[in-house]
């Protein structure tokens, strides 16, 4: 039996490992496939649909589907960008994503992947639905207007912290992430070292008090797009 | 009645309307700045977490963006116990404030209010513009860019960005000034004190020689009111409140800004969104003051930097040492402050704690805070308070502009009686005229309008039956 | 030839847009080369003079005189620009979207610790316009044919898209000037 199992990746010849994910062969062979929902240390969630490839035509997400022989993965065609590309717009306007004033801004994965693929507006109509902050915690915060349901902290909380401090309740457009208390965040065991606070995309799971320690210009996205780093191990 | 509307005032930064009505015999009875944009600052940053503020209030205003971001920073020293700030961050902020009151006073004088001064206040509006400025003199024209263009650099070294920075955070600041910044901006200093020197000797001379016509010129007396240092220097980052009357009284000096409610109060009027702020001592009809370079010559007992020193000197001696009243001296105080504020870059560049690495300090946590600042437009207040979450629950902001609402009313109200009272037509020159009194004072309805609302300026001439008979309008 | 025309406007926005088109700083020399304003804040033309090749547009739509300018500067320009976060999704202004309008003013007028004010009205006299429900992106009142993100867009985006589009080309932005903050 072979060790590794041949795909192509827009038409790159790459050698996967036995149950690696598209995502995961995609990244040790120095591709970049955008994600979101997706953590390198948490259990695959296909959630938010950002690392939607095109396997053999049809739509799959990268981060939960496993390689199998002679794939041929459509990773940057107009149709899949475009895919990409609604649905980060769709996040932008369901929230309340006001970057200007986030502490998140520059080092924010949702940002980012929308400065990489180059958006100057989302097409959509802006919601501005009324959502809460809960800074019941006297260390950590969950801002509600930036959540875009990724289920990290849920995972994290849940597999590496060993806690349930988050789930999800509610559906469609009432859907949000809820902390396993009577009331709020305050009522839970988090703590500011959880893994939880550390792997949220976006500003709404923040420590408090540490916004804007980093200066303008020196945040992880200002000069170098996401994704770069894993393209850049490719070159090597 | 005759209405006349002047909307929007332009060359000022934001948008306002000034309304003026006048009888069958075009006598003016009535003539008012409205201020037409409200935006509900005080109620939505309510639930918002208190680290926020510097960077969200300064987006009050995208002109003296610096001002609110200071101010709020100063509130939220007090939060985190924190307003003993290390030289370091001490220094970076001032520099910042400096800098960003160099590109303040620059891009009014020149951008906006050259024309009037260069041209006439009844030039033709084709060219009464900085681009008119810049075709006939050219070389005045890029001087006071370049020393916008310094003051914003500067801005952009202190605070990331030139508009809208995160250099101020609470208890100090996320960046020291390295040594590399330093030098660049060391490299372009000498030239633009040469260029503030010669911007000063131009407005001084040109207030000097029209003395005559524009010591009136939308004139009334006034209290004064600013931020002094202990000693009663002049200072633009901190000090005590000090308010004098139109004769150089004290009405009340080195009074500690935490207790600015017992001294101040704002009134509500119908026809505009902006407050009419007043001293409460004296009452709404008495009390009300001016604020900005105007009044903080008249204010300071001295300035800590030579030039700008000797400069005050000329420029007190001029009313014999007595407060100046005359509105249009704005602009001679405004650049008298501006080759100040390069004395002090000055100052700050060669001091070695901007490249300290002590940046933050924290201490006994609070739940209030009260941040005030000299804006270039004058004394702003910043006053919150934050509940046991961290979470903004009460804000209140009494911007520079706001201070000067009543006496740009004066303004108002004088120009139109000396100058379109009784005229058989009111042309676009005379109505230039009101607008430019209003721009003496440097108004920024920007941060004016934080309230919720937005200021154009249009004059309409409505008749006895309130019918529309001329309408002008700018914007 | 004549030279094409510009006009700018500022709407519910803090002005910081206008103040970052004049931090292109000396290359304003350059640009009234290539261009002649028209209706501006920064100029004394308050009515447009004629039709304008572009309109910058700062700031979302708070008010009723808001809409009533958008949609002038519509009818009068052949290509609209969004500048900055205001006019693209609300920005600052319309944090109060979330909050009913009426809390706004009573904060402002009749709750604050500074009020002075014994009749006990808000500011509400034909001077004034009428505020809006809500504050909208303007793309959701006319049709605006090219974005400028940022809070504000830096000179050098500002720059890139007006001379690339004056010259008849594409606007294309790289990584660098594309920011939301």
């Amino acid at each position: 039996m072979s060790e590794t199992i041949p795909i192509t990746i827009d038409g790159v010849e790459v050698q996967a490992k036995p149950g690696q994910t598209i995502l995961e062969a995609a990244d040790a062979a120095g591709i970049y496939i955008p994600r979101l929902c997706y953590q390198k240390d948490l259990v695959p969630f296909g959630a938010c649909r950002v690392c939607t490839v095109l396997v053999n035509g049809r739509p799959q997400p990268a981060c939960t589907q496993p390689v199998a022989p002679e794939m041929v993965i459509d990773n940057s065609s107009e149709k899949v960008q475009t895919y990409r590309r609604n649905i980060i717009e769709m996040l932008f306007v369901e929230g309340n994503h006001f970057c200007m004033f986030c502490e998140k801004s520059g080092n924010c994965e949702l940002q980012a992947l929308a400065y990489r693929f180059g958006i100057t507006a989302p097409k959509y109509p802006f919601l501005f639905p009324k959502r809460e902050v809960d800074a019941s915690h006297p260390d950590i915060f969950v801002d509600h207007n930036r959540c875009i349901l990724c289920a990290r902290c849920v995972r994290a909380s849940r597999d590496v912290d060993g806690k349930n401090v988050f789930g999800f309740v509610g559906r469609g457009p009432h859907k949000k992430v809820a902390v396993n208390a009577d009331a709020n965040l305050g009522g839970t065991d988090a703590a500011a070292t959880d893994k939880a606070l550390d792997i949220c995309p976006v500003g709404a799971l923040m420590r408090k008090r540490v916004g804007y320690a980093v200066p303008v210009g020196q945040r992880d996205y200002d000069t170098k797009p996401i994704g770069s780093d894993i393209e850049t191990s490719k070159a090597k | 009645m005759k209405r006349i509307a002047i909307e929007p005032v332009t060359r000022v930064e934001g948008h306002g309307k000034v309304t003026i009505l006048l009888d069958a015999q075009n006598r003016v009875k009535q003539a008012r700045l409205h201020i037409v944009e409200f935006r509900g600052f005080e109620r939505f940053i309510q639930g918002r977490l208190f680290w926020e503020v510097p960077v969200i209030v300064q987006r009050l205003c995208g002109i003296c963006p610096v001002s609110h971001h200071l101010a709020g920073a100063k509130a939220m020293d007090q939060i985190v116990g924190g307003e003993n700030l290390t030289p370091t961050a001490e220094k970076v902020r001032r520099l910042m404030h400096y800098g960003q009151t160099l590109q303040s006073h620059a891009l009014h004088f020149f951008h906006l209010c050259s024309p009037d001064l260069l041209f006439g206040f009844d030039a033709d509006p084709a060219i009464r513009n900085v681009i008119g400025v810049a075709a006939k003199y050219p070389e005045l024209a890029v001087q006071g860019v370049m020393l916008r263009k310094y003051g914003q650099e500067i801005i952009k070294v202190t605070a990331g960005k030139k508009i809208h920075g995160t250099g101020a955070i609470p208890g100090g600041v996320n960046k020291n000034v390295s040594i590399a910044e330093r030098d660049a901006l060391l490299k372009d200093l000498d030239q633009n004190v040469t260029w503030a020197r010669s911007a000063l000797k131009l407005a001084k001379d040109y207030t000097v020689e029209h003395l005559e016509t524009l010591a009136p010129f939308g004139s009334f007396d006034s209290n004064h009111l600013s931020l002094v240092r202990a000693d009663g220097a002049m200072d633009l980052y901190h000090g005590n409140l000090k308010a004098i009357d139109a004769a150089g009284k004290a009405i009340f000096d080195q009074v500690d800004y935490q207790n600015y409610l017992d001294y101040i109060a704002e009134e509500v009027r119908p026809w505009s969104y902006m407050k009419f702020p007043f001293i409460k001592s004296l009452g709404p009809e008495n009390g009300w003051y001016r604020v900005g370079p105007l009044a903080r010559l008249n204010t300071a007992k001295f300035i800590d930097t030579p030039e700008a020193e000797a400069a005050r000197k000329e420029f007190v001696a001029v009313t014999d040492g007595k407060p100046n009243n005359i509105t249009m001296a704005y602009h001679w105080a405004r650049l008298i402050e501006l080759l100040h504020s390069v004395e002090k870059i000055k100052e700050l560049l060669h001091d070695p704690d901007l490249q300290g690495t002590d940046l933050v300090v924290k201490g006994e946590r609070r739940n209030e805070g009260i941040g005030l600042i000299e804006a270039p437009r004058g004394t702003l207040f910043h006053h919150y308070k934050v509940n046991e979450n961290d979470q903004i629950t009460m804000a209140n902001l009494i911007v520079s502009t706001t201070n000067n609402n009543e006496p740009m009313n004066r303004a108002v109200q004088r120009v139109a009686a000396d100058h379109i009272s009784g005229k058989p037509e009111v042309t676009e020159g005379l109505l230039n005229h009101v607008e430019v009194a209003i721009r003496a004072y440097d108004p920024c309805l920007s941060c004016a309008t934080h309230a919720l609302g937005k200021m154009p300026l249009v004059v309409e001439l409505v008749d006895c039956e309130g019918k529309l008979v001329d309408r002008r309008a700018k914007g | 030839m004549a030279k094409p025309k510009v006009a700018t406007t500022s709407l519910a926005g803090c002005f910081g847009c206008h103040m970052s088109i004049l931090d292109i700083d000396e290359r304003i020399l350059k640009l009234v080369e290539l261009v002649d304003f028209d209706k501006s804040p920064i100029n004394d033309i308050k009515k447009f003079t004629g039709r304008c090749a572009v309109g910058l547009i700062e700031g979302g739509c708070a008010n009723e005189e808001n809409v009533e300018v958008l949609r002038e500067f519509r009818k009068h320009c052949d290509v609209l620009i969004a500048v900055g976060e205001c006019a693209i999704m609300g920005d600052i202004p319309a944090m109060r979207n979330m909050v009913p309008l009426k809390e706004c003013l009573d904060e402002a007028y009749l709750n604050g610790p500074s009020v002075y004010n014994p009749s006990g009205q808000v500011p509400n006299d034909p001077e004034i316009p009428l505020l809006l429900n809500k504050v909208y992106p303007i793309n959701e009142v006319v049709k605006i044919d090219y974005f400028l993100p940022g809070c504000p867009p830096s000179a050098d985006t500002i720059w890139q898209a007006l001379t690339a589009l004056l010259g008849g080309k594409p606007v294309e932005l790289p990584y660098e000037l594309i920011k939301y903050d």
